[in-house]
């Protein structure tokens, strides 16, 4: 396998982790969108038919993380940080720069992210990093979302829900729906 | 700590100093940096300079960097000093920047000019101890982050904000207090 296979999608999906599941027809353009694939779960990463990933994704899975992507669902750039669980629905479109966490990574208590950043730094113990909070977020079929923008933990996108460029998203968003902004609000409400 | 894992096949500049334990990805970090400072890039111990982070630093510009930093991926675009506190965590894609200095054009890299040491004045930008930025915030010229406030993402600052407040948005505004629960302020 050359270079430019792990670049164009020909490259051997098989070699991805046992728990990464493909569906019929994917397309998988860049091996690297999986190198900081970590998840231990039996199902890190599920993703449906004919689901195609395109260079500028990354699936960035902590140990206890898990994805799951729904059929004929579009990666340009989505960019997952994902320590629990993220879950994307059939037919939706995900452009470029968009970042989706279902976590903030460091601790909100001062006293606590002081101590994770001694464990974080280059030759600290990262085992003694304290506990995150996670929580999940969901994306629906058929929703669309725009460049650069950022799902934050715990978010749920309706069905058919628009995101526009840029937005910031920190709450739901209802079926239908476009959202925009940072934060991001609502634009008015379409018949879903 | 360069040597050794460094891909990029230039020397770092002289005035880019880096403390015991710290970790810079690459002196690619540096490319378009041409600070004649003495003390452009001070870089403490235990601090990790991750990829993706760049010093596009003016003549004058100067980044001070404390101990157990860890900047993922920041932008700092600056021809005045910022100073980053100690344990100060910053995000992927975050930009800083004074609005004072761009890119320069190709080839003028190292260039000699006028020393650019004189007296110091305040720094344009500040990020205090303990403090935290969240993914692609924009710091900009004013803002100053007190001791242990929170950024959120894509949170664009350029004014003060207090000790632990918590700002958001665009423009962002004070949204919330984390306060320590055990008074906080210690190693």
């Amino acid at each position: 396998m050359s270079e430019i296979d792990e670049l164009t999608g020909c490259w051997d999906y098989d070699s991805l982790p046992e728990n990464v599941v493909l569906g019929k027809d994917c397309f998988l353009e860049r091996k690297h969108s999986f190198a900081r694939f970590r998840s231990r779960k039996e199902a890190g990463l599920v993703l449906g038919d004919r689901v195609r990933v395109y260079t500028w994704t990354t699936f960035n899975v902590e140990p206890g993380g898990s994805i799951v992507v729904g059929d004929d669902s579009i990666l340009v750039g989505a960019v997952f940080m994902c320590a629990e669980r993220i879950e994307i629905g059939r037919r939706t479109v995900i452009s470029y720069n968009v970042t989706i966490a279902d976590s903030d990574f460091h601790p909100k208590d001062p006293s606590i992210r002081m101590a994770d950043a001694i464990a974080n730094a280059p030759f600290g113990d990262r085992s003694q990093r304290p506990g995150i909070v996670s929580r999940p977020v969901r994306i629906g079929d058929d929703v669309w979302i725009g460049i650069g923008a950022i799902i934050l933990k715990g978010v749920s996108i309706g069905r058919g829900a628009r995101v526009c460029a840029g937005t910031v998203v920190t709450g739901d968003v209802p079926a239908g729906a476009t959202v925009a902004g940072n934060p991001g609000k609502l634009w008015g409400e379409e018949a879903g | 700590m360069i040597p050794g894992h460094d891909w990029f096949p230039r020397e770092l500049p002289a005035n880019v100093r880096i403390g015991e334990r710290s970790w810079l990805y690459s002196s690619f970090a540096l490319l378009h940096c041409v600070s004649r400072r003495q003390g452009a890039v001070r870089i403490g111990n235990d601090s990790g300079i991750y990829q993706g982070t760049f010093f596009e630093l003016g003549p004058r510009g100067e980044v001070w960097i404390g101990d157990y930093c860890s900047i993922v991926g920041a932008t700092i675009c600056v021809n005045s000093r910022v100073e980053i506190g100690d344990y100060a965590l910053i995000a992927h894609e975050v930009v800083i920047a004074d609005s004072h200095w761009s890119v320069p054009p190709p080839g003028t890299f190292g260039v000699e000019g006028a020393a650019a040491d004189g007296p110091e004045e305040p720094p344009a930008i500040v990020v205090g101890r303990n403090a935290w930025v969240g993914a692609r915030a924009v710091l900009l010229r004013g803002c100053e982050l007190g001791e242990g406030a929170i950024v959120g993402a894509g949170a664009v600052v350029d004014f003060r904000v207090p000790p632990y407040a918590i700002v958001a948005g665009n423009p962002a505004r004070i949204v919330g207090w984390a306060t320590p629960k055990d008074g906080g302020g210690k190693g």
